[in-house]
């Protein structure tokens, strides 16, 4: 190997490791300032931390941090079946059908992807809030789901495009209807379609910040966005106490990542396609 | 077949076509319905509320015509939200869009080992909730017990004396790095997949006629990544118009309005001041450059 080339592959690894220290760093504080006591994150905040002092995820997870981890499972598990079931159901019927009107009504279900949520928050809180709905779980499941559909049902047409006809065909021969033949054929071999679609709509529910911080304001209904903001405004400078609640927040998720890496990467990459 | 069969024949025939369209219906509804309540309706509201004042109760509508509009632009906060938009779109298509195609091209070209291991560190902030992040960056950047103050001190390094979220002059910066610390690993893998898509042959046909390292990269990366080059710079610029998770979590729109930007101060005239119908107009500017760059996105990416 030239000098020259082997100069470019130290400043291409010594680029990469820079980049991923500078990522890694805030986390790694996260962590260091979990396991401190206040005084100890005052003294030395760069530090490591003397003993692995586990009071402080004592007092978040006694603030609720428990309540929130479940309130964002099940909002998120029930907005993510929602929105695949709706969109795998209205993607298959599109993509089987050429008329003009379906057509149509693709575009129409395209064009709320352009819609973001940020822009229409008075009034759907004026029509959430109408409905009697402010401060129940419905209030933003069904906005998510919403708000997942115009994007997941774009994947779902181009994979249904795609999909083999035979089977249906055969299908359709025995007297299976559309409802039946999406459920017993379509569904069971659209695996790898479901399981991207699920994850891109994960992260984003799991994370959804503004909606829950306007329609939920009963602390037993938090999810944890909000509520990792709300145990911050409580304990103004108890720095460990609210690294320990990002911890319990942010490493289970981490680990996922780190586990299926690989089906995340695809799946957001998926975007660019 | 009988003659006498086929009246009964046409009746199962007629009964099929209409549970067939009764089928399309059931499949259809419950996205359509989700959308036309959740999205199209309020969107068309937004723009009909933006026309009246509207107080914090909701029952009082009164028709104001276009006042709401004039007002707006004449609000020097509004103007303020946009630029620091501006500021966060510009800032960020050169940060997490510049850095992730460096990032992208290193992983793809560069680096025989180890690359998954890189790959996966630094799209990592990507899942990690902006709340969540927003809060370690105020912990490291607080102004008396910050890990960056104590590490700056150890080397020299001058401080703002306000702090990197409390000096009005600096704190859209600050922000503007805290979004690129997480966005810019999606934009590197964005961008990879689109470079893993490069026939291998194109490079070596180009080797042959002597164009190697920078030249090839200009010459035939670039062309061949140009459409996932702007679908993420879209995505970039989408989420910069649309960006309030990091601002309300670490500055909520202050020091004095200084990193307000146009979701937060919906937020703040809608919620905290009350101004319904004045919010729905802000709203409604927020929206025309949301669909205009959200129909740019969904045409890039059909071609690419």
């Amino acid at each position: 190997m030239s000098n020259r080339a082997t100069l470019l592959l130290g400043v291409s690894y010594g680029f990469m490791s820079l980049w991923s220290l500078f990522v890694m760093a805030p986390v790694a504080l996260m962590l260091a300032a979990a396991f401190k006591s206040k005084r100890a994150i005052f003294l030395d905040p760069l530090g490591f931390p003397d003993n692995l002092n586990f009071d402080a995820f004592q007092r978040a997870w006694d603030t609720g941090m428990n309540v929130f981890l479940l309130n964002s499972a099940i909002v998120t598990v029930a907005s993510v079946a929602v929105i695949v079931l709706c969109s795998g159901m209205a993607a298959y019927v599109l993509a089987r059908s050429p008329s003009r009107m379906m057509q149509l009504i693709y575009l129409l279900i395209v064009a709320g992807f352009a819609v973001p949520v940020q822009a229409v928050l008075v009034p759907l809180f004026q029509m959430i809030s109408a409905a009697g709905l402010l401060n129940s779980r419905l209030a933003i499941i069904l906005p998510y789901a919403a708000y997942g559909i115009p994007f997941t049902t774009i994947l779902f047409y181009a994979f249904f495009l795609d999909f083999p006809r035979e089977l249906e065909e055969a299908a359709r021969l025995d007297g299976c209807g559309k409802i039946s033949i999406f459920f017993r054929i379509i569904v069971p071999l659209s695996g790898p379609a479901i399981a991207s679609a699920a994850i891109f709509q994960t992260v984003f529910i799991w994370n959804e910040f503004v909606l829950a911080l306007l329609m939920l304001t009963s602390p037993s209904l938090k999810t944890l966005p909000v509520g990792i903001l709300q145990l911050q405004a409580e304990w103004t400078a108890d720095w460990p106490a609210i690294m320990a609640g990002l911890s319990i927040a942010v490493v289970p998720v981490l680990i996922i990542f780190v586990a299926a890496q690989k089906y995340f990467v695809r799946s957001l990459a998926g975007l660019g396609k | 077949m009988t003659p006498d069969n086929r009246p009964n024949d046409r009746q199962q025939r007629d009964r099929r076509v209409v549970s067939s369209r009764l089928a399309t219906l059931l499949l259809l509804l419950p996205a359509l319905g989700l959308c036309a309540v959740f999205i199209f309706i309020p969107a068309t509201l937004a723009i009909a509320g933006s026309l009246f004042e509207i107080g914090i109760s909701f029952s009082n509508w009164r028709f104001v015509g276009f006042d709401n509009y004039v007002r707006v632009f004449n609000d020097a906060v509004f103007w303020i939200a946009l630029r620091n938009n501006l500021i966060i779109v510009v800032g960020s298509i050169v940060l997490q869009v510049g850095g992730g195609t460096l990032l992208a091209t290193l992983l793809d070209r560069g680096l025989p080992r180890y690359s998954t291991v890189y790959r996966t560190i630094i799209f990592a902030p990507m899942v990690i909730s902006t709340v969540a992040i927003a809060l370690i960056w105020l912990m490291i950047l607080d102004p008396n017990t910050g890990a960056l103050v104590a590490a700056m001190r150890v080397v020299g390094f001058p401080m703002p004396r306000l702090g990197w979220l409390g000096d009005p002059n600096i704190a859209i910066w600050t922000i503007l790095v805290i979004a690129a610390w997480q966005y810019t690993g999606f934009m590197m893998v964005l961008i990879l997949a689109g470079l893993q898509g490069i026939s291998r042959d194109l490079y070596e046909a180009a080797a042959l006629d002597g164009a190697k390292g920078m030249r090839a990269f200009w010459y035939i990366t670039l062309p061949s990544i140009r459409n996932v080059v702007l679908v993420a710079i879209l995505i970039t610029t989408i989420g910069g118009i649309k960006v309030f998770d990091l601002v309300f979590a670490t500055t909520q729109g202050g020091p004095a309005n200084s990193t307000q930007v146009l979701g937060t101060y919906i937020y703040l005239q809608a919620f905290n001041l009350g101004n319904m119908g004045y919010a729905n107009a802000i709203s409604v500017v927020l929206l025309v450059f949301a669909v205009i760059l959200g129909w740019a996105q969904l045409r890039a990416t059909r071609r690419a």
